[in-house]
C-alpha cells in the first residue's frame, strides 16, 4: 500500500471489528477498496460486476429496507453495511442513501480472504447487526452457569412415584411416607391423581386439629394440585413455588402421566436458595420491623438469582412475587388495625411492578381503585391504608415515588368512575405533558383486592386506544424523548452529569425506549399484555410491529437488561447500592459491539415508529 | 469550431503518431483514445495530481505525482500510485542502471524520465482527470518535449472547469476561491481529507468528479465528449 493512503487506512482501522486486524492486513484491505459516491435517494448497489460488496460509510447515511417501506436499519458515518455479505440476503432487501454518501467498498469474499482466520471479523462480515445480537444473547444464555435453568423437572423428580388412594387412612399414609422417606404422597383414584398429601397437611389439618388418624386421607389432602410439566426448568419450579407458596409440585410427562414430585429440598440441593423461604417469612411477619428485616434479604436474593443465571424475566417474576407479598402483608396489617374496608377496592401497582420487571431497588408506583359505591367520609379509611402501606414499602426499601404516583396522593386514590374519566381524558384529549406523567398508568396490575374493578377499566382503555391516532402520536413523541446513546461515529455518547461521568445509562437510554415502544404497540393493537416481553411477542406480526422487528427488540431488551443485572450484581457484591450507570470500560470489546448493535436496533425501531405516527406534524 | 470538430483529439493523435520518434510518447499515442461517444461511466479515467515548485511548466519543477484509476463509477484504491521525483536526476538514467542504485533510493526518488514513462504507460487508453488540469497537462507535455522532443495530445477532463461551467450557467456571481478543490468537496458533502499529498489530492479529485456526475441528474450516462476539456 502507498503510505500516502494512510489517512484512508486510519479511518477504517478505527472501526470495530476491523480495529482488531494487524497492520499488514489493514494495508491490504485498504488497497482492495473502491470508492463510490451515492446521491441522496439513490440505491446503493448490492454488488459490482456480480461481486457482493461490503460497504463502509465514509460520509453520509443509508437506510436498509425489506420490501416496500419496511425500514429495518439505518447506518451513518463509520458504520459498516454487511447486509450484502450475509449468506442469505432477503430477495426484497434494498438499500437507499438518505444523504449524499461516500462509500468505501470491498468485495465480501476478498475481505474474508484477507482477514484469514480471525473468527470474530469473519462472523461480523457474514451477519447483520440483528443476527449478531441474537447470537450474542444465545451465547450469554449458554454461559450462564446456573444448573437451575438447565436442569429439567423431569430429570430430577423422585422415582418410583409413591402413591396412596383416597380410602387409605392418614395413619397408613404417614407410615408409608416414613418407610419410603418422602415428605409427600400423590393420591390416585383409578390411576388418576386427585390430590396431594404433604407432611404439612398432616401436621396442620390432622395433628394440630386433633383429627382421628384413622380418618380417610381424602379429608385432609390438597385437592387443587399445582403441577409442572417434565420439560419445565427447575427455575420455573422455583417461580411456581414462590408465587403459590407451596413446597411440593407433582410433575407430569408429555403423556399426561404423573412421574414424580419436586420439592423445595430438591431445588435447594441444586442451588442454595432462599427466595421461596423469604416469601413465607414475609407472610408470617408479625410486625413492620420483621418485614423490614426480611426485605433486607432482597438485594442478596437478586445477586443470588443473577449469579445463577437468571434473566430479567425470571428475576422480575421473583422480585415482583416478593414485593407483592410485602405489599399484601402490609395491607393485611393495615386492615387489622383499621378494621374492614367500608367498600370494595383494588390496590394497584403501576410501572415496573405491574410489568413484573422490578429489581430490588425499584421505587414504588401504586394507587387504589375504589368501588363506585364509596360514600363521603369513606376516604379517611383509604387514606390511612395508603399512608400505612406507602410508608411500609418505603421502609422496606421500595422508596417513595419521586413523581408522587402513590396511593397516598388523593389523585391516585379514586373511584372506578373517576379513574375511567382520567383515562378517557388522556386518550381522547391527549396533552403531551399530562401523558408523559401518566404513561405508567397504562401498565397496571391488581396486587390485592377486587380484580374486577381494574378489568372493566382496562377493557374500555383497550377499546379506545387503537382508534385514537393523536393519542398514539403523542405517546410516540414522548417515547422518542429517550434515545439510545449512540453517536454519529457509532461511538457511545456518555453521561456527563457530574455524578455518573463517562457512563451509559442502561435504563433510560436502553430499556426505557423499548418499554415505551412495547406499550405503544400494545395500545395500538388493543393487547392486554402488560410485561414488555409479552407485549412484544403479542404484537409481532400485527400492523404495528413486524415479526422481525419484534424478534430484534426482544433480543435487544434481553441483552441490555442482562448487562444491567450483571452490573447491579457486581455492585451489590461490592457492597455498593445498585444503579443503572455502567462504564463502557467494564465491557469487553465484543460486548461493546453487541451493545451498540442493541442500541442500533432501538434506534431503527424508533425511526420506524416516528414515521408511522408522523410525530413531526403534531 | 468546425476545425476543432474535424481535427478532434483522435485525429491529432494519429498525426502526432506519424511524427513521434520511437519511445514512450509513440507507445502512448499508438493506442486509440476512448471513443468520444462512450458513456462517461464506461470511460477508463486516471485521476492525477502533480506537486510542483510553481505554475510555469517551463521554469518550475515537478516534485511528485499521484494517480488513481476510475472505472464504472468507482475510484480503485488498488491502482493508487505515488511517486517522488528527483528532477535533478533527469539525465542520470544510465547511472541508475549501471550503478545499481538501492531499492530505498529508488523509492525515495525517481528520475523525471522514468516517472514520465510510467505516467504515459498508466495513461494509455485512458482519459486524464484533474482539478485545474492545465497544470498537469502543461507539465506533462513540457517534460515530454524535453525528454523526447515531442508533446502528446492528452484527452482530459477538468473538475474545476465543470464546476465553473455549472456556476456560470446559474448566472450567479462567484468567487474564484469557491472553485478550489477543498471548497467544492465541502459543497458535495465530501470528507475533508487532512493529508495533502499528490495521491490524496488525485483521489479527492476522483471523488469530486463522481459527486459532480451524481449531481448532474442525468437520466442516462452522458457521452465522454460532454466532459472533455477543449484542447
Amino acid at each position: 500500500m502507498e503510505i500516502e493512503l494512510q489517512e484512508i487506512r486510519d479511518f477504517i482501522a478505527a472501526i470495530p471489528p476491523l480495529d482488531r486486524l494487524p497492520e499488514d492486513v489493514l494495508n491490504a484491505v485498504t488497497q482492495a477498496l473502491s470508492i463510490q459516491y451515492v446521491r441522496r435517494g439513490a440505491d446503493v448497489s448490492a454488488d459490482a460486476d456480480n461481486v457482493s460488496m461490503l460497504h463502509i460509510l465514509r460520509q453520509g447515511a443509508i437506510a436498509m429496507y425489506s420490501g416496500e417501506d419496511n425500514l429495518i436499519g439505518m447506518l451513518g458515518e463509520g458504520d459498516i453495511c454487511t447486509s450484502f455479505c450475509a449468506a442469505d440476503v432477503m430477495p426484497d432487501f434494498y438499500v437507499k442513501a438518505t444523504e449524499d454518501t461516500l462509500l468505501y467498498s470491498i468485495p465480501c469474499d476478498e475481505l474474508s480472504r484477507l482477514v484469514g482466520d480471525d473468527e470474530s471479523v469473519l462472523h461480523f462480515i457474514r451477519h447483520s447487526a440483528a443476527q449478531r445480537l441474537k447470537q450474542a444473547v444465545a451465547r450469554m444464555q449458554e454461559q450462564s452457569s446456573s444448573s437451575l435453568l438447565h436442569t429439567y423437572a423431569g430429570d430430577i423428580c423422585h422415582t418410583p412415584l409413591i402413591t396412596a388412594t383416597p380410602n387409605n387412612s392418614i395413619r397408613e399414609c404417614a407410615v408409608l411416607m416414613s418407610e419410603k422417606g418422602v415428605s409427600s404422597l400423590v393420591i390416585l383414584k383409578e390411576n388418576e391423581p386427585v390430590g396431594l398429601l404433604t407432611d404439612r397437611d398432616i401436621r396442620k389439618r390432622c395433628v394440630a386439629l386433633g383429627l382421628d388418624v384413622d380418618t380417610r386421607v381424602e379429608e385432609i389432602m390438597t385437592r387443587d394440585i399445582i403441577s409442572l410439566s417434565a420439560s419445565d426448568s427447575l427455575f420455573d419450579a422455583l417461580l411456581v413455588m414462590t408465587r403459590n407458596q407451596v413446597h411440593h409440585l407433582p410433575v407430569f410427562n408429555d403423556e399426561g402421566e404423573i412421574t414424580g414430585v419436586i420439592t423445595t429440598t430438591d431445588i435447594m440441593r441444586q442451588e442454595g436458595l432462599s427466595a421461596v423461604h423469604l416469601t413465607s417469612t414475609i407472610r408470617k411477619a408479625e410486625s413492620l420491623d420483621a418485614l423490614v428485616e426480611a426485605s433486607k434479604m432482597l438485594p442478596r436474593i437478586q445477586l443470588q438469582l443473577v449469579n445463577m443465571g437468571a434473566d430479567l424475566h425470571h428475576l422480575g417474576y421473583a422480585i415482583t412475587a416478593i414485593s407483592g407479598a410485602i405489599t399484601r402483608r402490609l395491607i393485611e396489617m393495615a386492615e387489622e388495625k383499621l378494621g374492614p374496608p367500608p367498600v370494595p377496592y383494588a390496590w394497584i401497582a403501576a410501572g415496573s411492578q405491574a410489568r413484573r420487571e422490578q429489581t430490588s431497588h425499584s421505587d414504588q408506583d401504586n394507587g387504589i381503585i375504589i368501588s363506585n359505591k364509596m360514600q363521603p367520609g369513606d376516604d379517611t379509611w383509604f387514606e390511612s391504608l395508603a399512608r400505612f402501606v406507602n410508608d411500609g414499602l418505603n421502609a422496606c426499601g421500595f422508596i417513595y415515588c419521586p413523581g408522587d404516583v402513590m396511593a397516598s396522593n388523593p389523585k391516585w386514590r379514586q373511584t372506578a368512575a373517576t379513574w375511567q374519566t382520567y383515562f378517557d381524558q388522556w386518550i381522547e384529549e391527549p396533552e403531551p405533558m399530562a401523558l408523559m406523567l401518566s404513561s405508567i398508568f397504562f401498565d397496571l396490575r391488581v396486587i390485592h383486592g377486587k380484580e374486577k374493578l381494574l378489568k372493566k377499566i382496562r377493557r374500555n382503555i383497550l377499546q379506545k386506544t387503537p382508534k385514537n391516532q393523536l393519542f398514539l402520536a403523542h405517546m410516540t413523541r414522548n417515547a422518542l424523548s429517550h434515545r439510545p446513546p449512540l453517536g454519529f461515529f457509532r461511538d457511545f455518547v456518555l453521561v456527563h452529569d457530574g455524578q455518573h461521568d463517562d457512563t451509559l445509562d442502561l435504563k433510560h437510554s436502553g430499556l426505557v425506549p423499548i418499554i415505551d415502544m412495547a406499550r405503544i404497540y400494545a395500545l395500538a393493537e388493543g393487547l392486554k399484555e402488560i410485561s414488555t416481553e409479552d407485549r412484544l411477542r403479542a404484537a409481532a406480526g400485527t400492523p404495528s410491529l413486524s415479526k422481525g422487528g419484534s424478534a430484534n427488540l426482544l433480543d435487544a431488551f434481553e441483552f441490555i437488561s442482562n448487562l444491567r443485572l450483571e452490573h447491579q450484581a457486581a455492585q451489590i457484591e461490592a457492597g455498593e447500592s445498585p444503579d443503572n450507570f455502567m462504564s463502557p470500560k467494564q465491557l469487553s470489546k465484543l460486548e461493546r459491539e453487541h451493545l451498540k448493535d442493541a442500541f442500533k436496533v432501538v434506534q431503527t425501531m424508533q425511526a420506524t415508529l416516528k414515521m408511522r405516527y408522523q410525530t413531526g406534524r403534531i | 469550431m468546425m476545425l476543432g470538430w474535424l481535427f478532434n483529439l483522435d485525429q491529432k493523435r494519429r498525426k502526432l503518431l506519424e511524427q513521434a520518434p520511437e519511445g514512450p510518447v509513440k507507445e502512448f499515442l499508438r493506442t486509440d483514445f476512448p471513443d468520444r461517444g462512450l458513456p462517461i461511466d464506461e470511460v477508463p479515467l486516471l485521476a492525477m495530481d502533480f506537486e510542483t515548485t510553481g505554475l510555469d511548466a517551463r521554469t518550475d519543477h515537478l516534485l511528485s505525482v499521484g494517480h488513481v484509476a476510475l472505472q464504472n463509477g468507482r475510484v480503485l484504491l488498488g491502482s493508487a500510485h505515488h511517486q517522488i521525483i528527483h528532477s535533478n536526476r533527469e539525465m542520470a538514467d544510465e547511472n541508475i542502471s549501471i550503478h545499481r542504485i538501492t531499492h530505498d533510493q529508488v523509492a525515495n526518488g525517481m528520475s523525471l524520465g522514468k516517472a514520465v514513462e510510467s505516467i504515459l504507460g498508466e495513461l494509455t487508453g485512458k482519459v486524464l482527470l484533474a482539478h485545474h488540469a492545465k497544470v498537469e497537462i502543461s507539465f506533462l507535455q513540457q517534460a515530454c518535449k524535453r525528454l523526447y522532443g515531442i508533446a502528446p495530445v492528452l484527452p482530459a477532463i477538468d473538475t474545476m472547469q465543470i464546476a465553473r461551467k455549472r456556476l456560470e450557467r446559474r448566472q450567479q456571481p462567484f468567487k474564484a476561491n469557491e472553485l478550489r478543490l477543498f471548497n467544492l468537496r465541502k459543497q458535495y458533502g465530501l470528507p475533508a481529507y487532512q493529508a495533502h499529498n499528490a495521491l490524496m489530492d488525485a483521489i479527492a479529485t476522483g471523488e469530486l468528479f463522481l459527486a459532480q456526475l451524481a449531481h448532474g441528474n442525468y437520466r442516462r450516462s452522458p457521452p465522454l465528449k460532454n466532459f472533455l476539456l477543449n484542447p
